[in-house]
């Protein structure tokens, strides 16, 4: 049986995907998951899973592993209206990437300041219900265990 | 086989929500359904991996397709989420 885990894209306090104030995350439309509120200073987004990264937006990012299973990492809620401002890239579409490596650069608090909430959601693409155990709550650092995909 | 060809008009494209939505609704259909990008490789509809990676951007055509009882009636209902502003 496969069994992924899961980093912290980002440092912050964790939650259950239903702390995210957007109901297309909190009620696990995209899938099952985690979300992180992240500190709120400049930091780095990391690649939860070791892969390639199939899809790489300024806000939003999917890594799939060798398995084929994509984790996608989703920074901030409403972020795709900055259109990227404020977000740096530090990889591209079709790079591989270990689990832990830098993604996107960005501002978690400039993101607030814009009247956006910075919450983080990490989502399991395609994961069937009851997969997602060991889900981090509480503080982890970027590159921490945020939850295990059976 | 079954077919529409529609313009995703969703703001943000076939992500977030419309991507979300667009999938839920084919994961119910008991046959296959595939959705391309007009002229592209066609992938699983149910997949929102597949969905996601395809990147359709708003003003983007797709192409979505499925055979079996109920075809019709279930791309009638995607082509109208993929439409939908």
């Amino acid at each position: 049986m496969n069994l992924t885990t899961v980093l912290a894209p980002v440092a912050g306090a964790a939650f259950g995907l239903a702390a995210v104030p957007d109901p297309v995350f909190s009620q696990a439309m995209v899938g099952p998951g985690a979300a992180i509120d992240p500190e709120r200073i400049p930091g780095e987004a990391v690649a939860p899973i070791t892969g390639t990264i199939i899809k790489l937006h300024p806000h939003a990012y999917v890594v799939v592993g060798d398995d084929g299973r994509g984790v996608l990492v989703h920074l901030g809620i409403d972020t795709v209206q900055l259109r990227g401002a404020g977000f740096c890239l530090l990889a591209a579409e079709g790079d591989r990437v270990e689990a832990g490596q830098p993604v996107v650069r960005w501002n978690p608090a400039a993101v607030a300041a814009g009247g956006r909430s910075p919450f983080c959601a990490v989502v399991a693409l395609d994961a069937v219900d009851g997969s997602i155990s060991d889900v981090a709550v509480g503080t982890v650092g970027a590159g921490d265990e945020l939850f295990q995909w059976s | 086989m079954a077919e529409r060809k529609v313009s995703v008009e969703a703001e943000v494209g076939l992500h977030a929500r419309p991507a979300a939505t667009f999938v839920q609704t084919a994961a119910k259909a008991p046959f296959d359904v595939s959705i391309a990008k007009a002229g592209g490789r066609p992938v699983s509809a149910k997949s929102i991996l597949s969905v996601l990676a395809l990147d359709v951007r708003q003003g983007e055509a797709i192409v979505i397709s499925a055979d079996g009882e109920g075809a019709e009636e279930l791309l009638d209902r995607l082509a109208e989420i993929a439409s939908t502003v």
